[in-house]
């Protein structure tokens, strides 16, 4: 009975495979977004409409990131922390961290502050920086990391950057403000959320007790 | 052309994620069925946003030059993270379910899960 | 062109990734997929897509994964040296327990990670859920009788005396457990063994395998022995390893019905 659902659904998709590959709805006309990207001070189409014409929708997603964080803490707090270091500290990998992490720290940097200019923006350079964490802590044990970077300061941080962020961006639209110069805020406080909740995710993964 | 392979292709991707999320048993399979299939379907959307003899949409092109069709590229940006934050919770989930029924296979769960309630 | 081509190796790598047997085959592959779709959406002339693909779906989803499933496939044995069922030899691990462990990683799909500890550290390595099993040479004691066990093989608790001194035991074991008081206590075989040949112990609480692996080096010959207390060889699980003793239950039972198990006794013993 469920092979024969399974068959009968990707039938249907193959159906529609099929149906894609006819030529009844060619590609629309590329709207000019060149205008639009000038107006809103970017270079970068998809950032004028990421960060521009669509900001409500950038706003609501990165809501649900820090709300999908939130429930990781939950699920797994109530978990108790392994005994042994599970990440444990590597002599190699601490000499190329000293050689990588600079690089990969001004790299993210880069990307945030020139997403309006070219491709990057706060998303990518985030995740990337959330990597060089991830590099740290294969580097120094991730015990020692947890302790340094403190999770008391760290919450109040994550949520601080996303009430900035929201209330920077319901007021830009009303007030009709537009300008490279707030495209860049928004780049990098959508880098420091997505880098927070990348080690979020890290923490609670690594440490707590969670046998599968 | 380019875009119909795009778009062959995403949707060979949702038929293959698909076809594992339903066949498999075990939770993770499924979440990593359910990977390829999202996958897919960002591939679907950013083909359908190529034209051909694009140029990708940045202002330093010289004016004139067919370029790519920026929103379907914007629509697709927020959505990788936000799969990533989903899939993390998920894991979270399959996590905290593994400590509480000691196995991974879904009939099994079910079971012991239905046992659970009967109590 | 090109197009075609990364398109053709994602597929081909999404169809690779998902028809393995092991997760973190599947996982690895799913990696590289990743990666190849980065590229194809820079074919595309979507950089921006490109960029927030290669981050986050090559570098976070696959750490994510490798985190989540870091114990899974992994059967953590505490294995207690012990000269014909379990011991090391050069790099390799051989013996009659070691057979029975092979066969039941292949009946659960999972793989062995052995891990050599001292005799009194198996119960703390059990609870904690460090190790999913224990085995070797392993009579349980009083307090390990809560953990789901399977016996092996019959053996027998006896005392050996062979002048006057102190008895030794091996730490942390049912034969400990007999000792009379004044009795010193070793943590390994080896240490118990070099005591007694130094003639520091007059005899020692043993069970029927060390006082064979005695024997085969030459002292007891002359001693006097005294039989204690019946008890059998087994292998401990976690408390919440239920379905591995099962499998383990099962896996003894074929074997004794197809006559091997006489012939794995009489292969070692």
């Amino acid at each position: 009975m469920k092979r024969a659902l399974t068959i009968a659904l990707l039938a249907t998709l193959l159906g529609i495979l099929l149906f894609g590959l006819t030529d009844l709805f060619p590609p629309a006309e590329v709207r000019p977004w060149a205008e639009m990207a000038r107006a809103y001070g970017a270079g970068n189409g998809v950032a004028s409409i990421v960060l521009g014409s669509r900001l409500y929708d950038t706003l609501l997603e990165v809501l649900v990131f820090a709300l999908a964080m939130v429930g990781v803490r939950y699920t797994l707090k109530p978990l108790g922390k392994w005994r042994e270091p599970v990440v444990p500290e590597r002599g190699v990998v601490r000499e190329m961290a000293d050689v990588l992490l600079p690089v990969i720290i001004v790299f993210a940097v880069y990307l945030a502050a020139s997403g309006h200019l070219g491709p990057g923006g706060g998303f990518p350079a985030g995740a990337i920086a959330g990597s060089g964490l991830l590099l740290l802590a294969m580097a120094k044990g991730i015990e020692r990391l947890s302790r340094e970077l403190h999770e008391g300061t760290l919450e109040p941080l994550e949520y601080g950057t996303i009430a900035v962020l929201l209330v920077l961006g319901c007021l830009s639209i009303p007030l009709n403000h537009r300008g490279s110069g707030l495209l860049v805020v928004f780049n990098l406080l959508i880098g420091i959320e997505v880098t927070i909740g990348a080690w979020v995710v890290l923490h609670y993964f690594a440490s707590h007790r969670g046998e599968i | 052309m380019a875009a119909q392979i795009g778009t062959v292709l995403g949707i060979g991707l949702v038929f293959l994620g698909f076809g594992a999320l339903l066949l498999r048993r075990s939770l993770i399979w499924k979440l990593l069925g359910l990977n390829v299939a999202s996958g897919g379907a960002i591939v679907f959307l950013v083909a359908l946003s190529h034209r051909p003899g694009a140029v990708p949409p940045l202002s330093g092109y010289p004016e004139g030059t067919p370029s790519a069709d920026p929103l379907p590229q914007a629509l697709v940006l927020t959505a990788i993270v936000i799969h990533f934050a989903t899939l993390a919770l998920s894991l979270a989930y399959a996590i905290s379910l593994t400590e509480r029924f000691h196995t991974q296979e879904t009939g099994r769960i079910e079971a012991a899960s239905e046992e659970e309630m009967e109590r | 062109m090109t197009v075609l081509l990364l398109a053709v190796l994602a597929f081909a790598l999404a169809a690779v990734a998902l028809t393995r047997r092991r997760l973190l085959w599947g996982v690895a592959v799913l990696g590289v997929h990743s990666l190849v779709l980065a590229a194809l959406y820079f074919a595309l002339s979507a950089p921006d897509v490109a960029l927030a693909e290669a981050a986050i779906g090559f570098g976070l989803v696959t750490f994510v994964y490798l985190l989540a499933i870091r114990r899974t496939g992994r059967i953590a044995v505490a294995a207690v040296e012990c000269r014909p069922l379990l011991y090391p030899e050069g790099e390799e691990v051989v013996g009659l327990v070691w057979e029975l462990l092979e066969l039941l990683a292949a009946r659960t799909h999972r793989e062995l990670e052995l891990r050599w500890v001292e005799r009194g550290e198996v119960e703390g390595l059990l609870s904690s859920r460090e190790a999913d099993l224990a085995a070797g040479d392993l009579v349980p004691s009083a307090r390990e009788t809560a953990f789901p066990r399977v016996p092996l093989l019959p053996t027998r608790i006896v005392r050996v005396r062979r002048g006057n001194g102190p008895l030794g035991a091996i730490s942390g074991s049912r034969e400990a457990e007999r000792l009379p008081r004044g009795g010193r206590l070793f943590p390994r075989r080896g240490e118990l063994l070099e005591a007694l040949e130094r003639g520091e112990l007059g005899g020692a609480v043993v069970n029927l395998l060390e006082l064979r692996s005695f024997y085969l080096r030459g002292t007891f010959r002359d001693a006097e022995i005294e039989p204690l207390e019946d008890a059998d060889f087994v292998v401990l699980f976690a408390p919440d390893e239920g379905e591995l003793a099962e499998a383990l239950r099962e896996i003894m039972t074929e074997l004794r019905e197809k006559g091997e198990w006489e012939e794995l006794l009489r292969r070692y013993l």
